[in-house]
């Protein structure tokens, strides 16, 4: 419904709905419209060349995708890769989002210079941030090798196994984004009164008691905030794989694999067909099941503990 | 180990993740800091590298790439500059952040407004379609295949417009926007102001640290885009300084000394602008993270 409108009546009332329109036609022609002909596209065999007729397949790209040969055994391992991936990154960089923000919301000096270094990569995007890690972990001699050197251990980093190489990008993965979750604990942390904590203390409660049950319960909202961004963002993450390992098999993710499938950089292709976007379309529409289911397990069970926790 | 020693042992980290904002006294505040310069130097770490391979020369990495460089030398920036073709693809970068971010922010607040006033039909349910942006699939292929068909494929103007739609931008604007108080819009419309008059003389200066976290986050997003052109442009004069950089590595991949300049003089613009915007860009990330 309208709400009160005082800038005139009759055709000025109008003008609000006129001006929105640019940039609300923008939005579904360029992002919401495309985002839903997703499903439109997977059941046709559209390529990437403008002028070559497009057929209707029905199912089969879903068939081809899931069952079929080879190909669908390597999506299945790309499909468990990607729940790898975002598992470990979800998990971790929560953790170490959540440890660090708490360290920095103790009263200490400092804590804004340590803020803006940990907050930094999130400015800086994949290509810095991959070209800057692929030195850093330079095989030959690198800062790492050193280190691990150091401690009589020995790796080819990104250049061994395929799995090494993955861990070691879901670290720079977790490094690059840590910030975001630090920002949203420490906005959490800073709603929660200090007095509250001092209060427990002073009535005999330790330290863990004043985090378990005081600080923990109070944070609920940033942590499932953080969870849900974390969950989703690593499931579609795939750019900083591209820039550090390229189109490689053994480190790809479903992201990279869409990626590779429609725009023609498919290397476990034996039909050679380049930009097959229809097929790419299926395996995006797989993704984003798999984001929905995940995503909303993952909420039920959150709005679940938080009714327990707060009663 | 007994209970007491046991306590000292983790005492140093662990008393920090117990209470908020406790008053940190003697050693325990040693072990915070310990902990958080450690981490410090696994972020500053792989920066420091960057810079301390900018300024080696070809010998001195291959010989050793981890010690520290024998003096400041500025040859592989100028080296960088002219090879990677940088003034070109950095005047390429520059033009699509302004014309797009310009753009985008003129259009998103005059979406923004009514929907935050109710003053359009539906308001609810058009912001809820900006909200569950997030969740949807990858608008990659059929984005790919509308450009194709209008034409707008390899073009300098097609890639601008992929850069007028961010869904997170409209959720900062509508949540601050409700903190504006309603009756402004009532007295100045008794003044005898016009809708538009009132949205760019009143609105946009209210709105000022919101469309700061807007602005600079979406002009840092078209900074660091590297798949948008990787997909879309292929003409060399056209690409944005992020491609310019990875098709600079695919030649000299090689070369880290000449690449670690080339990273570094994309890396400063951002780091400077980070300094000095600080607090937008924490507020954006923070706002842009609620979802009601």
């Amino acid at each position: 419904m309208y709400a009160a409108y005082h800038f005139g009546s009759r055709r000025s009332r109008l003008i609000p709905t006129l001006l929105l329109l640019p940039g609300m036609l923008l939005y579904f022609c360029l992002s919401l419209g495309p985002s839903l002909a997703t499903v439109v596209y997977s059941f046709t065999d559209a390529s990437g060349l403008v002028g070559s007729p497009t057929k209707w397949l029905g199912l089969s790209n879903y068939k081809e995708f899931l069952f079929l040969g080879q190909n669908a055994r390597d999506n299945f391992e790309v499909l468990v890769r990607t729940l790898e991936f975002s598992f470990l990154v979800t998990v971790i960089q929560t953790s170490f989002g959540l440890l660090i923000a708490v360290l920095l919301n103790q009263r200490l000096k400092a804590t804004n210079a340590f803020r803006t270094i940990f907050f930094l990569p999130v400015i800086l995007g994949v290509t810095i941030i991959g070209l800057m890690w692929t030195l850093f972990l330079y095989p030959l001699g690198g800062p790492v090798e050193k280190i691990l050197g150091l401690f009589g251990a020995q790796s080819e980093l990104l250049g061994g196994p395929p799995f090494q190489a993955f861990l070691w990008v879901i670290w720079v993965q977790i490094w690059a984004n840590m910030g975001i979750t630090m920002i949203i604990f420490l906005a959490g942390l800073q709603t929660i009164p200090a007095e509250l904590i001092e209060s427990s203390r002073i009535d005999g409660a330790s330290g863990w008691q004043g985090f378990r049950h005081i600080t923990y319960p109070l944070l609920m909202p940033s942590l499932n905030t953080n969870l849900t961004l974390a969950i989703i963002g690593s499931l579609q993450a795939w750019q900083l794989l591209l820039v550090m390992k390229g189109v490689t098999n053994g480190t790809q993710v479903l992201g990279l694999t869409i990626y590779a499938i429609a725009f023609g950089r498919v290397s476990n292709n034996p039909t050679g067909i380049a930009m097959r976007q229809g097929y790419g379309a299926a395996a995006s529409v797989v993704l984003f099941v798999l984001v929905l289911i995940i995503g909303m397990t993952a909420q039920y069970l959150m709005r679940r503990r938080e009714r327990r926790i707060l009663g | 180990m007994n209970a007491p020693e046991q306590r000292e042992l983790v005492s140093p980290v662990f008393p920090a993740l117990l209470g908020a904002a406790a008053p940190r006294r003697g050693r325990g505040r040693w072990g915070v800091y310990a902990a958080l310069v450690l981490v410090a130097l696994i972020y500053v770490g792989p920066m420091l590298t960057v810079v301390n391979v900018a300024l080696k020369t070809r010998q001195e990495f291959t010989l050793d790439p981890t010690s520290l460089a024998a003096g400041l030398r500025f040859e592989n920036f100028v080296n960088a500059w002219n090879k990677a073709n940088f003034p070109l693809y950095l005047r390429n970068t520059i033009l699509y952040a302004v014309v797009a971010t310009g753009l985008y922010v003129l259009t998103a607040v005059f979406v923004a407004f009514p929907i935050s006033r109710r003053y359009v039909r539906g308001s609810g349910f058009l912001f809820s379609l900006f909200v569950i942006a997030l969740f949807l699939p990858y608008a990659l292929i059929p984005q790919f295949q509308l450009m194709l068909h209008l034409h707008l494929y390899n073009t300098q103007a097609g890639y601008v417009l992929l850069f007028l739609v961010n869904p997170i931008g409209i959720v900062i604007l509508v949540n601050y926007l409700r903190s504006i108080p309603r009756d402004l819009d009532e007295a100045a419309a008794m003044d005898g102001s016009s809708y538009v008059r009132f949205v760019l003389r009143i609105i946009f200066p209210l709105i000022k640290p919101a469309l700061a976290s807007v602005i600079v986050l979406h002009a840092i997003g078209i900074w660091n885009e590297y798949v948008t052109p990787l997909i879309y442009l292929t003409k060399k004069s056209y690409l944005p300084i992020t491609r310019g950089l990875m098709v600079f590595y695919g030649q000299y991949g090689n070369d880290w000394t000449t690449l670690s300049a080339a990273i570094l003089m994309l890396m400063l613009p951002m780091m400077v602008l980070f300094l000095l915007l600080q607090r937008w860009i924490y507020a954006g990330v923070l706002q842009g993270s609620l979802r009601q």
